[in-house]
């Protein structure tokens, strides 16, 4: 996940939330839960203490002592240190008796009235102390007089119970707490992720389209997005059919460019032609001129209303077949036999005009200078790479006289005609060269095995 | 042989009928789709050169009509849109050549040669009968080898037959692919060509089928 993503800065924010009040949660239930914990220990506390000191201070109104408790109230009084313990201790020493629990032994409870400890609401004092053994207790003192009379000798009653047993319950729960919320933060930060990525996944599904497009596999973005994205999709396929108007309107307007100006430098030329004085000849060469820039230059711009229009595939063997039947039709006299050689799944990744073109010129090149036979070859050769790299390699050979080395430099160059005397412009095959450049393609001449030319295209697969 | 031109502009339309005619063909023009249209449909033309841009009525579309209606001769389409995509559209559209503007009118007048002679069944550019042979590229004519010095009424006479030897070719027939439209048709003028030809070949290959019209013997005598 990279730092500058949108599954980063909403993972990111998700996590924080949940790592900042995990913590805060689980310190306030903790909180809770102890107060809660102690609140109800001293509640036992207090209990314990008003029974004994209703027990053995109550029923004393006619004694000079207090009695010993008549209940055990906890078994755990009986048993030496064990951390439970009572005691009454007269707060007048010489005048009264004291008691304790049998668990305390020798040891003295002290009394949080004399370290000057406020009672509260209901008259008794907290304290936590130590123990015997150095154990924490917390105790309760109640202050009484012997059968609640006033006036009669006041007695101190002390209980304490063993606050590690509290402090340990305590811990317990903290630790429990903590792993449980740990678990649910994991949870929480994996659900965020799985959130995330399932969240994002249409994002996954877009960039998967607008590669399909620009590999030409798709014109245009295709399937269910999710109502945030759909006016997305739908406002890129807007772009893409007024891209592709755009470039529909320019080849119209540069047709009726040609259409405009061809007439003309066609009537102006056969004028020319006509006359036999030396400004005929000149405009017919001024002409001849005018008529290869015009065409260079619609070419041109044909090709640059092209550029940057994306997602076009066009399978070769459509193109071929009309192709084929139209040449052999136009030189029908000659009997020229094409032999195409094409796989099925052939598909060129670029506007049909353009491979129209290219294979048109070349073939019609081919079938002007063969004796009889012209062959059109079609390969894909497999790639291991991905198929954004795959290759289309188009051969056209034929088995007229061919071009020497010098010769087959010089062509194709400046559209220059080797041979005024066969027919065509000239331009075929520099066409041809820049058609498949601005394709990232290639264009080589060669000497075919038939013996006459042979042009190999190299051009981007679909 | 009979041409229609069919094309919107004045100026290209003069220069191919003058082209044409110069050649030693009969040109019918017309200037919009309508008219060329109806003339293709209605005259027997030996070929029509036919632009595609006409007003009122695009050239495929005449074209394909004509096909529709089985009218075969051949059309060679004469266009500014060079692409192949027009080219194969134009062709499926029943058209046998197809001349991208600006052209050479040497090379017009190539293909209309061209396809007259494969209209007519001739594969070479050189046509013999018996001891006569045409050269469609120079109009020229020679009997054993020796021109023979021919007016163009005369050869336009003498092409069509040689185009069409080996058949019976009536003089109606004749009239209707030697004349212009306009042009006074009495089949009497026939009769004199063809007596100033007999006079003007050393060997007698003009036969007269009676009744029918006149064919072009193989094995002709020689005449005295």
């Amino acid at each position: 996940m990279r730092f500058n993503s949108l599954a980063f800065r909403l993972f990111a924010t998700a996590a924080a939330w949940t790592l900042l009040v995990l913590p805060i949660a689980g310190f306030i239930i903790y909180q809770l839960y102890r107060d809660d914990v102690q609140a109800s220990f001293d509640g036992q506390l207090l209990k314990l203490v008003n029974a004994i000191t209703v027990d053995s201070m109550g029923s004393a109104a006619q004694e000079a002592h207090p009695l010993p408790p008549s209940n055990l109230y906890e078994p755990l009084f009986e048993v030496t240190h064990s951390g439970w313990y009572w005691q009454i201790t007269p707060l007048q020493p010489a005048s009264g008796r004291k008691l304790v629990s049998p668990s305390l032994a020798t040891w003295t409870l002290p009394s949080p009235a004399a370290k000057s400890v406020v009672p509260d609401l209901s008259g008794a004092r907290w304290l936590n102390a130590k123990g015997p053994k150095g154990e924490p207790l917390r105790l309760v003192e109640v202050i009484d007089s012997l059968g609640h009379e006033p006036g009669k000798p006041r007695y101190s009653i002390v209980v304490a119970g063993p606050q590690d047993w509290l402090d340990h319950l305590v811990s317990n729960f903290r630790y429990r707490l903590t792993t449980a919320l740990a678990l649910a933060g994991l949870g929480l930060v994996a659900v965020t992720l799985f959130q995330v990525r399932f969240g994002l996944l249409p994002l996954r599904q877009i960039e998967g389209g607008l590669a399909a497009i620009r590999s030409g596999a798709a014109s245009t973005l295709d399937g269910d997005l999710p109502a945030e994205i759909e006016p997305l999709q739908s406002e890129l396929n807007a772009l893409i059919r007024s891209n592709q108007a755009i470039v529909d309107r320019a080849r119209t307007q540069v047709g009726n460019l040609a259409h405009a100006l061809k007439t003309p430098l066609a009537v102006i030329a056969n004028e020319a032609r006509t006359d036999k004085t030396g400004l005929g000849d000149k405009v017919v060469e001024q002409a001849e001129i005018m008529k290869d820039s015009v065409t260079r230059y619609l070419d041109r711009a044909r090709m640059a209303a092209r550029a940057g229009v994306i997602g076009r595939v066009t399978p070769v063997g459509p193109v071929v077949e009309p192709l084929v039947r139209v040449l052999q039709k136009i030189h029908q006299d000659k009997g020229v036999v094409i032999t195409v050689d094409c796989p099925p799944d052939a598909r060129f990744s670029g506007e049909k005009q353009d491979l129209e073109e290219m294979l048109g010129n070349l073939l019609d090149n081919a079938c002007k200078w063969s004796q009889r036979e012209v062959v059109l070859k079609v390969e894909v050769p497999a790639t291991t790479s991905r198929a954004k790299n795959r290759r289309l390699l188009i051969t056209v050979a034929d088995d007229g006289p061919g071009l020497n080395e010098e010769e087959r430099k010089r062509i194709g160059k400046r559209g220059l005609r080797l041979d005024e005397t066969k027919p065509g412009s000239g331009l075929g095959l520099s066409i041809v060269l820049e058609l498949a450049n601005s394709y990232g393609g290639s264009c080589e001449l060669a000497r075919a095995s038939q013996g006459g030319l042979q042009v190999r295209l190299n051009l981007p697969a679909a | 042989m009979r041409v229609l031109v069919v094309e919107d502009d004045k100026d290209l339309n003069r220069q191919l009928v003058s082209a044409l005619g110069d050649a030693g063909y009969a040109v019918d023009t017309a200037f919009d789709g309508e008219e060329g249209y109806f003339l293709g449909d209605t005259e027997p033309y030996d070929i029509v050169i036919l632009d595609i841009g006409l007003p009122k009525m695009d050239g495929i579309s005449i074209l394909e009509q004509w096909r529709r209606s089985d009218r075969k001769m051949p059309v060679i389409l004469l266009t500014a849109r060079d692409r192949w995509s027009d080219k194969v559209q134009g062709m499926d559209a029943g058209a046998d050549d197809y001349v991208a503007k600006p052209f050479h009118m040497e090379e017009l007048l190539a293909r209309v040669r061209a396809q007259v002679r494969r209209a007519s069944g001739h594969a070479k550019s050189e046509i013999e009968c018996g001891p006569l042979r045409l050269d469609t590229k120079s109009a020229r004519v020679t009997c054993n080898g020796q021109q023979i010095k021919l007016t163009s009424h005369e050869y336009r006479l003498l092409a069509y037959m040689m185009h069409h030897n080996g058949r019976v070719v009536s003089r109606t027939e004749l009239v209707e692919h030697l004349y212009e439209q306009d042009f006074d048709r009495d089949s009497n003028t026939i009769e004199v060509f063809i007596g100033r030809l007999r006079k003007k070949i050393p060997v007698d290959v003009i036969e007269t089928v009676r009744g029918l019209g006149y064919r072009l013997s193989e094995n002709p005598a020689p005449t005295a």
